[in-house]
């Protein structure tokens, strides 16, 4: 069985290359752009099936823009998006659309905003199959009621023709998951999908998901700001910095032994959980702006307490420094390829 | 040491429509001088209400209704609003859930500080105030410079520093922080938390933190109470609060919580949906998710009591104390 198992996940499912998304800053809407926000600026990383990537950093480090991206929510500006080996980046016929949305769904970051209050729980959940034509009504109401019982919302009968302002926070944000999954999607890209959450209902929140994904091998991308979630949810971690993507590598190895100075600070400041344990921090300077044309050098560069000179002229490069874990930074010139 | 607050079996409850919603019901602790608590539980539990009634700031459609709040040994429930005005911020200071928003956008933010001191202290003079709140901005990490912007001028977290400032202007006693962080990040954060910590030492003030992530309490409070539903279902050090949580909810709490700290322990969930404080029952009001529940906890509410030295818990089947326990056995 595990040998079957790791043979599914061998498959690449998605696989990204040079992925840009800039937003153009105008005067006003006719006018052209003189500049440009570089959301997402050249991410590179490919996620097998059955794996879950988290993307974790600060807020307005382009996460949220990084998900629509890939889900085609969002027209790239640059670089290539390969789902199941074949190319999504443009998605021209409307055949195309179709099949990739059905195999693709998001979980938005507010299940106060994303659910529409006019609609029942059965419209909200069922919209996806009817959008893609699937099945009979008597169908689509035993998928939903199945799926509703799958996230723990139960007896699904007496909530499917209630409104989302009849539900809880919690309650409110499985029907959102299981709108997401009706549709037995193979990659999903979850935006901090607990965020709302208190801490009880989180954990079975984050339980479920992790349950769902190993039983029905789904592709995930995670984000989230909160690195102790990460840890429970992720197989791998992505740090972003400012459009940038930098650091990667295995969830342990990068929490247990981060390397980007950016990263050590994000993890350093976590607070434990533990009124013994005296926590050491390393200090950084400053809050974030934002990349707008960005000069060709380190992001960090101003912000971090081991920048050389070299960092204000040059860009460093992704470094692998072994097992995959990958670090833009120049500190690790020696130990990378 | 002295008690700064003593607050006993408080008693505030909002009314509307549907009924009560008894968002503080019984409620007890003391802070002692130059103590700093942490006040944890989940959204909607009272936190914010037991505060408010602290400051005698309270909505319309809520009253007081019962107990005492002793500030200094004298009860400020039954303080007129003018012997009150003279208490909150110079006496007992609070800064407020979602802060960063408390400030007044068309005013620059030193004159909103130097604005309280001299409401509250009418010997001072402008000068002397501008002097203070320029002593201030050192002490939170702000540049005295920034005085005279206005707050669209100051990112999130300088926001948070200046809301710091203005409730040290007046030399509390007390400083009741809400949620002082939520809305930032860990590193802004982590550099908040620092900056408070350090001048509640320096100045030996009493704090009160609330917030629901127990790791931020973890590090900031040395006494921990625990909210459950209008109620505190306990207290005690941080230390025995985190080792050796005796009421269920509280120990779910502790293991149910993600750490990037140590081994990498299976989450555990608390089943069921949080409680509904509008008409709470009168019986335990962790019964409906509690592992431990018998006929008892349906029938009665369980007393607050003290269960060993320091250690105050509200349940009919506290945890056995000499061993760490866990909810999943
Ligand atoms: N539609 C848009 N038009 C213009 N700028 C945008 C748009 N969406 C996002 N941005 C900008 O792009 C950057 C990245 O935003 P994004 O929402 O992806 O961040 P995020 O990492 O998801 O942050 P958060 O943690 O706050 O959700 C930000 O500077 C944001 O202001
Ligand atoms: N003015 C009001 N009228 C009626 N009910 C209210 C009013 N204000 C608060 N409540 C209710 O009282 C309860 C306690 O609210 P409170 O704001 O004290 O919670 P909290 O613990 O601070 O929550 P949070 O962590 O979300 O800030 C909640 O159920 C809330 O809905
Ligand atoms: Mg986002
Ligand atoms: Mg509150």
């Amino acid at each position: 069985m595990d040998e079957a198992k790791s043979a599914v996940a061998q498959e690449t499912v998605l696989k990204v290359e040079h992925l840009k998304k800039f937003f153009p800053l105008r005067k006003s809407p006719f006018s052209r752009a003189k500049s440009f926000l570089h959301a997402v600026d050249d991410l590179n990383f490919e996620i097998k099936r059955g794996e879950v990537l988290g993307l974790v950093g600060e807020s307005g480090c382009g996460k949220t823009t990084t998900g629509k991206t890939l889900l085609r929510l969002y027209e790239p500006t640059d670089g290539k998006i390969t789902f199941l080996g074949k190319d999504v980046t443009h998605l021209k016929s409307a055949q195309d659309r179709k099949w990739f949305h059905s195999k693709s769904q998001m979980i938005f970051q507010d299940p106060f905003e994303s659910l529409n209050p006019r609609k029942t729980i059965f419209d909200i959940v069922s919209e996806p199959m009817n959008i893609q034509n699937e099945g009979s009504l008597k169908q689509r109401e035993e998928r939903v009621m199945e799926i509703l019982k799958r996230v723990g919302i139960s007896p699904p009968d007496a909530f499917l023709w209630r409104y989302p302002h009849e539900l809880s926070g919690g309650q409110r944000q499985r029907v959102a998951i299981a709108r997401a999954l009706v549709m037995n999607p193979q990659f999903v890209v979850a935006d901090e999908p607990t965020s709302m959450l208190d801490v009880s209902i989180r954990t079975q929140v984050m339980t479920l998901m992790m349950d769902l994904i190993a039983d029905m091998h789904m592709t995930f991308i995670y984000i989230t700001h909160d690195l102790a979630v990460a840890r429970y949810m992720t197989d791998h971690i992505a740090v972003m910095y400012l459009g940038r993507m930098v650091e990667y590598g295995e969830t342990e190895d990068v929490i247990q032994n981060p390397l980007h100075p950016y990263t050590k600070a994000l993890i350093s400041a976590v607070p434990i959980p533990d009124p013994e344990f005296k926590r050491k921090s390393l200090q950084i300077k400053g809050g974030i702006g934002k990349a707008i044309d960005p000069p060709k050098i380190c992001r960090f560069y101003e912000r971090c307490p081991f920048a050389t000179e070299r960092c204000g002229k040059e860009e460093p490069p992704l470094y692998d420094v072994g097992n995959g874990h990958k670090v833009a930074c120049f500190l690790y010139e020696k130990d990378g390829k | 040491m002295s008690a700064v607050l003593e607050v006993k079996d408080l008693k505030m409850y909002y009314s509307t429509k549907q009924g009560m919603v008894k968002a503080a019901d019984g409620i007890s602790f003391t802070v002692n001088q130059g103590e700093s608590m942490g006040l944890v539980g989940e959204s909607g539990c009272g936190k914010t209400s037991v505060s408010m009634s602290i400051m005698r700031l309270l909505a319309e459609n809520a009253k007081i209704v019962g107990g005492q709040i002793l500030f200094k040994g004298q009860d400020i429930v039954k303080l007129k609003e003018e012997e009150m005005n003279k208490i909150r911020w110079a006496g007992i200071a609070m800064i407020f859930q979602a802060a960063m928003n408390s400030l007044n956008p068309v005013y620059r933010v030193g004159d909103q500080i130097i604005e309280a001191i001299l409401a509250h202290e009418p010997d001072v003079t402008f000068e002397e105030a501008r002097e203070r709140v320029a002593e201030l901005y050192k002490l939170v990490g702000l540049d005295p410079k920034r005085m005279d912007n206005y707050p669209h001028e100051y990112s999130g977290g300088m926001k948070q520093r200046a809301v710091i400032a203005m409730s040290l202007a007046c030399n509390p006693d007390l400083i009741i922080a809400d949620e002082p962080t939520t809305a930032l990040d860990v590193i802004v954060q982590d550099m908040i938390l620092k900056e408070l910590s350090k001048i509640q030492k320096k100045l030996n003030m009493s704090m009160i933190y609330i917030s629901h992530d127990i790791a931020v309490i973890a590090e900031v409070a040395e006494k921990i109470a625990i909210m459950y539903s209008g109620k505190i279902v306990e207290l005690s050090d941080a230390v025995t609060i985190f080792k050796k949580p005796a009421h269920p909810y509280t120990v779910g709490l502790m293991s149910s919580f993600p750490s990037i700290h140590g081994e990498k322990k299976k989450l555990v969930t608390i089943p069921g949906e949080p409680p509904n404080l509008l008409n709470a029952p009168d019986h335990c009001r962790f019964a409906p998710r509690c592992p431990f529940a018998t006929k008892e906890c349906w029938e009665k509410t369980p007393p607050y009591e003290e269960i060993e030295p320091n250690h105050y818990v509200a349940c009919f089947h506290p945890q056995n104390l000499r061993k760490q326990v866990s909810i999943n056995g």
